[in-house]
């Protein structure tokens, strides 16, 4: 199983990476740590760095750091086990040290999951804003530090007004700094700050990407968001319940490109720079739900307005990447159809 | 003309006014007569709800199997739906097989400061493809801003709608009023609201949640509920539709219908008795009447002083079991401590 899912996986960095993995040449025989390491961002980076050792004989050696690292070799067992793979079982939050040969960081701890957020909420700005300042004074230790990529989200912009144009790095719509639905976002913007102060004080060579929506295997169904929902009723065999008038407007990037993207990124991105990571292409949730359903073989039936009553309002949440196009060159490779098809096919065999 | 969901809780919540000893026989016909009014949604079950049915909180007369086979049996087309604390109902043992008989409506609910414990609960009934409500309880016991705290994190959890229970009927217009604003403000999913009637407010409350953005309402027939009873459904209806809310239910069938529970189901009509004022102001669970009635004639007390002590206390639902330990105290409690106590 392990090789079939392996290989399952290799060919969708194959397509990501296309002929451009010589770009990442900077990062061959050199140790990268990414911290929240076994989750969702970090295990398609633990494939990619796969890809590029294993096909292009890159020599990565990897270090995740992850408060469930012992979990990791049930899910991904044909990572786990790799000897270019070391895992360190760790919470952020306590963190004193890193490998003292690390070259690269790439700090994606801090679950984006708002049930977690909500249930406990100061756990949640202790990862993401302590565990960034214990990151960040381990990393400016580091004799060998190239640099550090931290990962934020593009909610630090606040709500896009529904007419505005795609969301920019500069874009702000004001948030209430004292309202408990706020605080990842508060929090994400905390620890923005601190690698601002620690680019400007310590001089540490360290960059911002902001994600935003994004699909693909490693992705837990379960997670309160439209496409997990969509994906979990259609392979349950539906019906697939939108919860509004499916108006919604969202875009998705397969995790292949999101890897592909984050490592560009560390290696070409602007030092102190901010970079939305995602999909400019938008699509409603309605056309979402209408793909879901076309692309599983039961062609689960859609159902519209599904909540008791009253109406949900529907919302517009797209980055403008025209900035890690202008500086990196970067561009979809997996478009959403296939995106989809691949996720679907996915959790159906695995 | 603004729609509202009105959901029956008679056959849940009436089940603690009568000790949970509703027969099969009235479950079948009322759940027919509900139907027959376009009811939305008819709730079933022991007054606390799925797998309650215990010395503790009393055992019930019939089975969930049985009162969840019967009703929907007669529900051809309204949902039925089932009130579930996750203290008491288990995933495996009890949720799964309800769903399995065809419970449309799961309404998961924990005191107003505990929606943590909904998580997994509310997480099953979605990936059963059913509907799953998230109720606060007690809901006068915080202010606005925590309450909505807590309805966020059922509504992360997959809930879709919140409900609030004034289950001590503790509220006045103004206070349901602030709170429903709240929430409608915070959250992305309809708010309704389940009120009692200690103060006489269940309909008043109502109409004002109404006001403030709520689009679901509870109500029972005759009022038939725990303590003082709850909104009386068929006049919530008469006066809600009035006012130029749209229920979809037929009145004069719900009128029949309400005129069944009244001659086949209700021992004694709801009223608002003493105890039930003060359980009222003392914000105390109204499910609790009952066994402050019948333990304060054990330990010789005033259950006036029995309630007001557990309001002081911040007794809530589940706690029953200190009910004995505070009437066995003020018995004991010279005339001076009483005194203190009120």
């Amino acid at each position: 199983m392990s090789t079939n899912q392996y290989e399952f996986l290799q060919e969708d960095c194959a397509q990501s990476l296309g002929d451009d993995f010589g770009k990442l040449r900077a990062l061959r025989d050199t140790r990268l740590l990414v911290t929240g390491g076994t989750g969702f961002v970090g295990s398609w980076i633990t494939e990619t760095i796969a890809f590029l050792n294993d096909r292009h004989h890159f020599g990565i050696h990897l270090t995740l750091l992850s408060s469930h690292a012992s979990e990791f070799s049930s899910r991904a067992p044909h990572l786990a086990a790799r000897h270019d793979v070391s895992l360190i079982e760790g919470d952020v939050r306590n963190l004193a040290e890193v490998p003292s040969d690390t070259d690269w960081i790439i700090h994606a701890a801090g679950s984006p999951d708002s049930r977690v957020h909500f249930s406990t909420p100061v756990r949640t700005i202790e990862t993401i804003v302590l565990g960034t300042h214990a990151v960040l004074t381990a990393a400016s230790r580091l004799s060998s530090l190239q640099r550090v990529l931290c990962l934020s989200s593009g909610l630090v912009c606040g709500p896009q007004q529904w007419d505005s144009a795609p969301l920019t790095e500069s874009t702000y719509f004001g948030l209430d700094c004292n309202h408990l639905a706020n605080l990842y976002v508060e929090s994400k913007r905390a620890a923005e700050m601190i690698t601002v102060a620690c680019r400007s004080q310590f001089g540490l060579p360290v960059l911002t990407a902001r994600l935003f929506t994004f699909v693909g295997p490693y992705q837990l169904l379960d997670r309160p968001w439209a496409i997990n929902n969509f994906l979990s009723e259609a392979l349950r065999g539906g019906p697939i319940r939108v919860q509004g008038s499916g108006d919604t407007v969202r875009s998705y990037m397969y995790g292949s490109d999101m890897a592909y993207w984050l490592l560009r990124l560390l290696v070409d991105g602007k030092i102190g720079g901010a970079y939305n990571v995602g999909s400019p292409t938008g699509t409603s949730l309605k056309n979402l739900a209408a793909k879901v359903a076309e692309h599983t073989s039961s062609r689960p039936i859609i159902e519209l307005n599904t909540l008791p009553s009253g109406n949900i309002p529907s919302t517009r949440w797209l980055p403008d990447v025209s900035l890690a196009h202008a500086d990196c060159g970067l561009g979809i490779r997996i478009e959403l159809d296939q995106a989809i098809r691949r996720t679907i096919a996915w959790h159906s065999r695995y | 003309m603004s729609k509202v969901l009105v959901s029956d809780p008679t056959l849940r919540d009436g089940n603690h006014a009568v000790e949970h000893k509703l027969r099969v026989e009235m479950i079948a016909a009322y759940a027919a007569a509900a139907d027959a009014a376009h009811v939305p949604i008819v709730e079933v079950g022991h007054g606390n709800g799925l797998a309650a049915s215990s010395m503790q909180v009393g055992e019930s007369l019939v089975s969930d199997r049985e009162m969840l086979t019967v009703a929907r049996k007669n529900l051809p087309h309204s949902k039925l739906g089932i009130h579930v604390m996750p203290g008491f109902a288990t995933i495996e043992r009890d949720l799964k097989p309800a769903l399995d008989i065809g419970v449309d409506v799961v309404r998961v609910a924990c005191h107003c400061s505990e929606a943590d414990i909904t998580q997994r609960h509310i997480a099953y009934v979605r990936e059963r493809g059913k509907q799953v409500f998230g109720v606060l309880m007690m809901s006068h016991m915080l202010e606005p801003g925590r309450l909505a705290e807590e309805a966020m994190k059922m509504e992360t959890y997959g809930a879709e709608a919140i409900i609030l229970m004034d289950s001590a009927g503790a509220f006045l217009p103004a206070d349901i009023a602030k709170r429903v604003r709240t929430l409608v403000q915070t959250l992305h999913i309809p708010v309704g609201f389940h009120a009692h009637n200690n103060l006489g407010m269940a309909i008043a409350n109502s109409i004002a949640a109404l006001e403030s953005g709520a689009t679901i309402v509870d109500g029972t027939a005759r009022g038939f509920g725990a303590g003082a009873g709850n909104a009386q459904l068929e006049v919530l209806v008469a006066v809600i539709e009035r006012m130029g809310y749209d229920t979809g239910i037929d009145l004069y069938k719900l009128l029949d219908a309400a005129d069944f529970a009244e001659r086949e189901m209700i021992p004694v009509i709801p009223t608002i008795k003493s105890t039930s004022i003060v359980s009222g102001l003392a914000g105390v669970f109204s499910g609790f009447a009952k066994h402050v009635d019948r333990v304060s004639l054990q330990f010789h007390v005033d259950p006036r002083d029995v309630f007001f002590e557990l309001g002081r206390r911040g007794i809530v639902a589940g706690q029953e079991d200190l009910i004995i330990e505070v009437a066995q105290e003020l018995s004991l409690a010279t005339p001076k401590e009483k005194a203190e106590c009120l």
